[in-house]
C-alpha cells in the first residue's frame, strides 16, 4: 500500500468511518453506511462521545453540506456547482464514501464520454462468440451503484456532450435502467444515488437539459468567505508548491499575498473589501487556485531573473494576464480599477505603477 | 409560582407574533372578557374605535407625535397578525373597554431616556438551552409555529418569570458614571410603565370589570400579577413630564415594519408572519404550510419567467421536511424553505432568492386607513406651511411668479418642488419663454382632493414634508438601476433643496456609475454634479463628496469614451458630438490638472483613432487645438491627412465633410484668420467634380450655416475678392451720394463731433 500515491478517502479516513459507525445510534436509510447526522459530522468534523476526533474535511459553510445530505436522503440526485477549485470533487468523494463506504464508483465526464460509460458496454470478443448474454455485458459504474444500492459520482457532468448526458434521464427519474439487448432491465435498489459536479464557469458548453436539470438539486460551493480565510490557504499553497518546484526566491511576504488575494475578491465580487466602491467585474474566473498561480510564477520571475525577493514588477504581468482575458472588455475594467482603487491606496504606488506600465 | 388575581387573565404575547395572534384570538372567544387592555400609549386611546371602520386595513401605524414638531413621534405599526390588532379590534367589534395601558407617549416624549429594554443575553441562554444558536428562530419554532397551543400562555408567562429572576441576577455591564446614570434613568422608565400598567388595570377592575384581558409583550407579564402595592405605584407616577401630543392611524408597509421601530424590535420577515397567520387561520399542518408558502414561490418565479413546475415544488418541500428532520424541528421553518429554494427551484442559484426576500419574505403590502380618519403629521405640517407661505389650496387654476432672488418666493418653490416629488402635482412648473433667467419660475397651481390620499399614503415616509420626500426619493433612488433616472433626481433634489437626499443620491450614482458601462449616461451625469461644485448649490452637501464622484466620472469616461466612440452612426455621433463639447467645457471650468490630463490623452485618443466617426475626430483635433495642445501646424497636418484620401468614394467623401463640421463647428473665424487652412479647404473643394461637389454640398452647407452672420459675410468677401474686405471703402453701383450726405449732421452730432 506505501508505493500508492493517493488512497480512496474510504481508505485513508477508515478509522474515522469505522468510529462513527460504532458509535452511530441514530436511523441510518437503507443501505447507508451512517445515519445523516452520522455523515455531516464525518464531513464537518468533530469529537465524538468517546473522544475520538472527526477531522473536519470540508472547512465553511456547515448548512450547505446539511441541505447536500438531506438532498441523499430525499433519493432526489444531487448537483454540486462551484467555480474551479472550491471543493466540488472533494465533497463529492467524502459523501460517497460517508454514505456507501465507497467513492470509487465513479464515471469522469468529458468531451468524450460516450453513452456506454454511463449505461453499459459490452466484452466485444465475448459478444461476437455467444451473442448479447449477460456475461457478455460490461456494467458502468452507475449500473454496479444501481445493483448495489451505492452512490455513483459523476464528475465534470457539463462537459459531457449533451445527448449523452440525457442517458441519464432514465436512470434518475425511474431508477431504471433498461437492457433491451436482453430483454432485461436493472432496477436501482435502495441506497442508489448520483452526485454529480459541474463547474460554474462552463456554463453553456454543455448547458444541461431542463428535463436533467430538474432531477437534480442544486448546491453551489463558494469561494472561501473571508480574505483571512483565503489567504491562508493561498499562502499554503504557495509555500507547497514552491518546495516541490525548488524555486530559488524567498518565500513570499505575507503582504504580497494580502494584495493578489484582495485585488482577486474586490474584482470578483465587485466591490471593495471596505464595501464602499462598487466595482465592475471582468469576464475572467479569479479563482483561489489562479491567485496561486500569479504568486507563483511571481516568484519564478523574482528568483530567476530578480533579485529572489517577490516585488510588485514580478507580479504585474501575471496578475495583468490573470486578470485581462477579454482585451478588450477586461482591460476597461483593470484600467478604471488601477485609477480609482489602486492608485488612491496608500503604500500600493509601486503596484499601480508597475500595472500602469502594461496597460 | 405566581398567580394573577381571579379576575385579571394575562396574555403574554410577542409583538407581531402570528402564532401569539392566533392562539390569543382563540383564548378571547373562550374567555369572553369584559375589558381589554393592551400595551400602547394610554393617551391614544380615543382613536382606537377606529380600528372597527371596514376602512381600515392593515398594515397600519399608530403614531403619537408633538404637534409643534411632527417630526418627534412614536409609531406603533400594526399587522393582520399583530396580537395587538386582533386584541384591539376583538374589542371594538364586542363593544367592551377596549384601552391602550402603557405609559402615555406624551410622557415618553418628554422623557431625556428611553426604557431599558431586557438584557438580550438571558434570551441567547434560553435558545441555546434548547439548542438552538439564535433566539428569534427557536421562539419561531417554539410558539410561533406551535400547533398544539393549549396553555401556552401560562407557560410563556412561567417562562418569562423564570427570565426575568434570572435577568435580576445577572449584574449588569460595567459603566462609567454618565453610563450609569442613564442607565439608571432607563430603569425608571421601565418600571413607571409597568406601573402604569398596574394602575390601568385596577382602574378598570374599579370600574366594574370582571374578567379583565391584558395583552402586553411577555417581558412585562410577571409584573403585573401583584397588584396590592398601589400606594408604591403612584408615587412611581408622580408629578410626570408631559408635552402636548396629537394621534393619528397612518398607512404603514411591511418593509417598515421589518425595520427596527418604536415598537421594540422590529421583524425580518413579516411576509413570512402573514403566511403563518394566514395558514393558521385556515388550520393549517406544517406541510399545507410549506406547500402553500412553496406555490407562492414558484408562482414569483414564474412572473419572472423562471422555471418551476409542480415537481419542483414537491421536491422542495421534501427537501425542506428532510432538512427539518435533520436539524431536529418539528416543522421546516424560514430558513429550511430557504434552503430548499434555492436547491430546487433556483438550481442553487443565489440571486432569486434576493426577489423572493423582498417579495416575499418582507412582502410589499401597504395598508389603508378611512380618509376622514384623524390628520396625520404630515398633512398636519404641510398645513403649517402653506399658512406659513400663503399658498391657499384651491380647486382652480391659479398661476403664480416667483422670484427665486426672495426668500419667501423660493421657500415657495422649494414646497411646490418636494411636493412634485411626493407626487402629489399640486404645482406644474411652465418653462418661461424668451428669458432664460434661473431666478424666476411660473407655476400653475390646483388643488385636486385625490392628493389628501396621496399624503396619507406619503405619511408612510415620515411626519414632514423634508423628512417623507428626502426618505422616498431615497426608495425611489435605491430601486433605480440606471444613471439617467438618478440624474433626473438629482436635479429635482437640488430644486427642492434636500441636501440629505443630495447627498445618498450621490452615493447612489457613484456606485451605478462603477457598474455601468454606458459612457453616454456617466457623461449626462457630469453636468449636473459639476454644476453643484460649481456654484457651491446645496448649502449643505459637503463639496469634497461631490468632487470625488466627479473625479471618478470623469476617469471613467476618459478611460470608456474612445471604444464607445468606436462604431457610431451620424444620428449616434452627432449626439455624442454634443456630449464631448459640454463634458469639454465642464472639464475646461473645473481647471482640475488631472482631469485636463486624462482628457487631454483622451481627446488625442479620439483624434487619432482609426475608424472613428469624421465628426469626431474632427472635434477633438479642434478642442486640442483650442487648448493650444496642438499647434496650428499640427492642426493643419492633420486636416491635410484626412483630405488627401480618395474622393472616389462617397462613405469617404460624406466623412471628410464631417471631419470638416467637427472641426470648424460653431465658428468659422479660424479659416479666415489661418491661411494655409484656408488655402487646402479651398483646394481640395477646387478639385472636386461637379457630381462629387453636389454630394458634399448639403454636409459643408450644414456646417457653415453655424457660423455667425458676420463671419459668413467674411468668408464670402473672402472667396470673392481673394481677401478680407474689412477695411475696403463701399464701393456701390447705384450708391446715393447726396442721400448719404443729409445723414452725417447728425451721427456728428450723436458722435459729438464739430463739423
Amino acid at each position: 500500500m506505501e508505493t500508492i500515491l493517493r488512497a480512496h478517502a474510504e481508505q485513508q479516513f477508515a478509522a474515522e468511518l469505522y468510529e462513527l459507525e460504532e458509535a452511530d445510534r441514530r436511523p441510518r436509510p437503507a443501505n447507508w453506511r451512517l445515519s445523516p447526522w452520522a455523515v455531516a459530522t464525518y464531513i464537518l468534523g468533530g469529537t465524538l462521545d468517546n473522544g475520538f476526533e472527526i477531522v473536519p474535511k470540508y472547512i465553511g459553510n456547515g448548512r450547505l453540506i446539511e441541505i447536500a445530505i438531506a438532498t441523499l436522503t430525499t433519493d432526489r440526485a444531487l448537483l454540486l456547482m462551484g467555480i474551479p477549485g472550491t471543493g466540488k470533487t472533494w465533497v463529492s468523494e467524502h459523501l460517497a464514501a460517508a454514505i456507501s463506504g465507497d467513492s470509487t464508483l465513479l464515471v469522469q465526464g468529458t468531451a468524450g464520454t460516450s453513452e456506454e460509460a454511463i449505461r453499459y458496454g459490452w466484452n466485444y470478443a465475448s459478444l461476437i462468440a455467444k451473442g448479447p448474454t449477460a456475461e457478455a455485458l460490461v456494467p458502468s459504474p452507475l449500473m454496479l451503484a444501481m445493483r448495489n444500492g451505492r452512490i455513483a459520482r459523476v464528475e465534470e457532468l457539463t462537459r459531457i456532450p449533451a445527448d449523452v448526458q440525457d442517458a441519464l434521464i432514465t436512470i434518475l427519474s425511474e431508477k431504471l435502467l433498461p437492457i433491451p439487448e436482453l430483454n432485461q432491465e436493472v432496477q436501482a435498489i435502495k441506497g442508489f444515488n448520483v452526485i454529480a459536479t459541474a463547474n460554474d464557469r462552463d456554463r453553456g458548453v454543455n448547458d444541461l437539459s431542463s428535463a436533467l436539470k430538474r432531477r437534480f438539486n442544486t448546491v453551489v460551493l463558494p469561494l472561501p468567505a473571508t480574505a483571512a480565510e483565503e489567504v491562508t490557504i493561498v499562502q499554503q499553497r504557495v509555500h507547497s508548491l514552491g518546495q516541490a518546484l525548488e524555486l530559488p526566491a524567498e518565500p513570499p511576504a505575507l503582504a504580497e499575498i494580502r494584495r493578489v488575494v484582495t485585488i482577486f475578491r474586490e474584482l470578483r465580487q465587485g466591490v471593495t473589501e471596505n464595501g464602499k466602491a462598487k466595482l465592475k467585474s471582468p469576464s475572467s474566473t479569479l479563482s483561489t487556485a489562479e491567485a496561486i498561480s500569479v504568486i507563483n510564477s511571481g516568484l519564478a520571475l523574482a528568483g530567476h531573473f530578480g533579485d529572489g525577493v517577490l516585488r510588485a514588477n514580478d507580479m504585474a504581468a501575471s496578475l495583468t494576464g490573470a486578470i485581462v482575458k477579454d482585451p478588450i472588455h477586461d482591460t476597461v475594467i483593470w484600467r478604471e480599477y488601477l485609477e480609482t482603487i489602486v492608485r488612491e491606496r496608500d503604500g500600493w504606488g509601486d503596484l499601480y505603477q508597475a500595472c500602469r506600465a502594461l496597460v | 409560582m405566581i398567580e394573577p388575581p381571579p379576575f385579571l387573565h394575562l396574555f403574554p404575547i410577542r409583538h407581531h407574533g402570528p402564532g401569539s395572534a392566533r392562539a390569543l384570538l382563540a383564548a378571547l372567544h373562550g374567555l369572553k372578557p369584559d375589558a381589554i387592555l393592551v400595551e400602547g400609549p394610554a393617551d391614544a386611546n380615543e382613536i382606537i374605535p377606529w380600528l372597527g371602520h371596514e376602512d381600515m386595513e392593515p398594515p397600519i401605524a399608530l403614531l403619537v407625535y408633538r404637534p409643534d414638531k411632527p417630526d418627534a413621534a412614536g409609531s406603533y405599526p400594526f399587522a393582520e397578525f399583530s396580537p395587538e390588532f386582533q386584541a384591539l379590534r376583538y374589542g371594538v367589534q364586542q363593544g367592551i373597554v377596549t384601552r391602550f395601558f402603557d405609559l402615555p407617549q406624551s410622557v415618553m416624549l418628554a422623557a431625556v431616556a428611553r426604557p431599558l429594554m431586557p438584557d438580550t443575553a438571558v434570551f441567547h441562554q434560553i435558545a441555546q438551552a434548547a439548542d438552538h444558536h439564535d433566539y428569534e428562530l427557536w421562539w419561531n419554532a417554539a410558539i410561533e409555529q406551535r400547533q398544539n397551543q393549549d396553555d401556552l400562555f401560562t407557560g410563556i408567562l412561567e417562562l418569562m418569570t423564570a427570565m426575568r429572576s434570572a435577568a435580576e441576577e445577572t449584574l449588569p455591564p460595567a459603566m462609567d458614571e454618565k453610563m450609569a446614570a442613564a442607565h439608571a434613568q432607563s430603569g425608571q422608565i421601565a418600571q413607571q410603565r409597568e406601573a402604569h400598567m398596574r394602575h390601568a388595570i385596577r382602574q378598570a377592575r374599579a370600574e366594574g370589570c370582571e374578567r379583565i384581558a391584558v395583552v402586553c409583550g411577555a417581558w412585562h407579564a410577571p409584573a403585573l400579577c401583584h397588584l396590592d402595592n398601589a400606594a408604591a405605584d403612584d408615587a412611581l407616577l408622580a408629578n410626570l413630564p408631559g408635552v402636548d401630543v396629537e394621534t393619528a392611524w397612518v398607512p404603514w408597509t411591511y418593509g417598515r415594519i421589518s425595520a427596527t421601530t418604536g415598537y421594540g424590535a422590529g421583524i425580518r420577515s413579516p411576509g413570512w408572519y402573514h403566511h403563518l397567520w394566514q395558514m393558521g387561520q385556515q388550520q393549517a399542518t406544517p406541510t399545507q404550510m410549506s406547500i402553500h408558502w412553496l406555490s407562492h414561490v414558484a408562482q414569483l418565479l414564474r412572473d419572472q419567467d423562471l422555471d418551476a413546475s409542480s415537481a419542483h415544488i414537491i421536491e422542495a418541500v421534501r427537501l425542506a421536511e428532510a432538512l427539518a428532520a435533520m436539524r431536529g424541528l418539528p416543522a421546516p421553518g424560514l430558513p429550511e424553505l430557504n434552503e430548499a429554494t434555492q436547491t430546487v427551484l433556483c438550481f442553487g442559484d443565489a440571486a432569486p432568492m434576493q426577489l423572493i426576500q423582498k417579495r416575499l419574505i418582507v412582502g410589499e403590502r401597504m395598508g389603508a386607513v378611512p380618509p376622514d380618519s384623524p390628520m396625520i403629521p404630515l398633512q398636519r405640517d404641510l398645513h403649517q406651511q402653506q399658512r406659513r407661505l400663503r399658498l391657499r389650496p384651491e380647486p382652480e387654476t391659479i398661476t403664480l411668479n416667483l422670484d427665486l432672488r426672495t426668500d419667501s418666493h423660493r421657500e415657495r418653490s422649494q414646497l411646490l418642488h418636494r411636493l412634485n416629488l411626493l407626487k402629489v402635482p399640486w404645482g406644474k412648473i411652465t418653462p418661461i419663454r424668451g428669458q432664460s433667467g434661473t431666478y424666476q419660475e411660473v407655476w400653475q397651481l390646483a388643488w385636486k382632493p385625490e392628493f389628501v390620499v396621496r399624503l396619507i399614503e406619503a405619511g408612510v415616509w415620515g411626519n414632514t414634508v423634508e423628512t417623507a420626500v428626502t426618505q422616498f426619493a431615497t426608495h425611489q433612488a435605491e430601486q433605480a438601476q440606471d444613471l439617467p433616472t438618478l440624474t433626473h433626481l438629482l436635479d429635482q433634489a437640488l430644486l427642492a433643496d434636500l441636501p440629505e437626499l443630495v447627498l445618498s443620491l450621490l452615493g447612489r450614482i457613484e456606485a451605478q456609475a462603477a457598474v455601468s458601462s454606458d459612457v453616454p449616461h456617466m457623461m449626462d451625469a457630469l453636468l449636473p454634479l459639476a454644476r453643484v461644485l460649481r456654484y457651491g448649490d446645496v448649502r449643505q452637501t459637503n463639496p469634497e463628496l461631490v468632487r470625488h464622484v466627479v473625479d471618478t466620472l470623469v476617469t471613467r469616461i476618459c478611460i470608456g469614451l474612445p471604444s464607445t466612440c468606436a462604431s457610431l452612426d451620424n444620428d449616434a455621433a452627432a449626439e455624442m458630438l454634443d456630449r464631448v463639447t459640454a463634458v469639454h467645457t465642464t472639464i475646461a471650468t473645473q481647471q482640475n490638472e488631472d482631469h485636463l490630463a486624462a482628457w487631454e490623452a483622451t481627446l488625442r485618443q479620439l483624434a487619432d483613432q482609426p475608424g472613428i466617426h469624421g465628426l469626431l475626430a474632427g472635434k477633438a483635433t479642434r478642442v486640442l487645438l483650442d487648448t493650444a495642445v496642438f499647434q496650428p501646424a499640427e492642426a493643419t497636418t492633420r486636416l491635410e491627412r484626412v483630405l488627401s484620401g480618395a474622393t472616389n468614394s462617397a462613405n469617404q467623401l460624406t466623412q471628410m465633410a464631417f471631419w470638416i463640421e467637427g472641426f470648424l463647428k460653431g465658428s468659422g473665424l479660424l479659416v479666415l484668420h489661418d491661411q494655409a487652412l484656408w488655402q487646402l479647404l479651398d483646394g481640395w473643394v477646387m478639385q472636386l467634380d461637379a457630381e462629387r461637389f453636389q454630394t458634399i454640398l448639403p454636409l459643408l452647407r450644414r456646417t457653415f450655416s453655424t457660423f455667425s452672420d458676420a463671419a459668413r459675410q467674411q468668408l464670402m468677401e473672402r472667396v470673392r475678392y481673394g481677401r478680407t474686405a474689412a477695411n475696403q471703402p463701399i464701393t456701390h453701383p447705384t450708391f446715393d451720394e447726396v442721400q448719404a450726405d443729409k445723414v452725417l449732421p447728425l451721427v456728428a452730432k450723436l458722435l459729438g463731433i464739430q463739423s
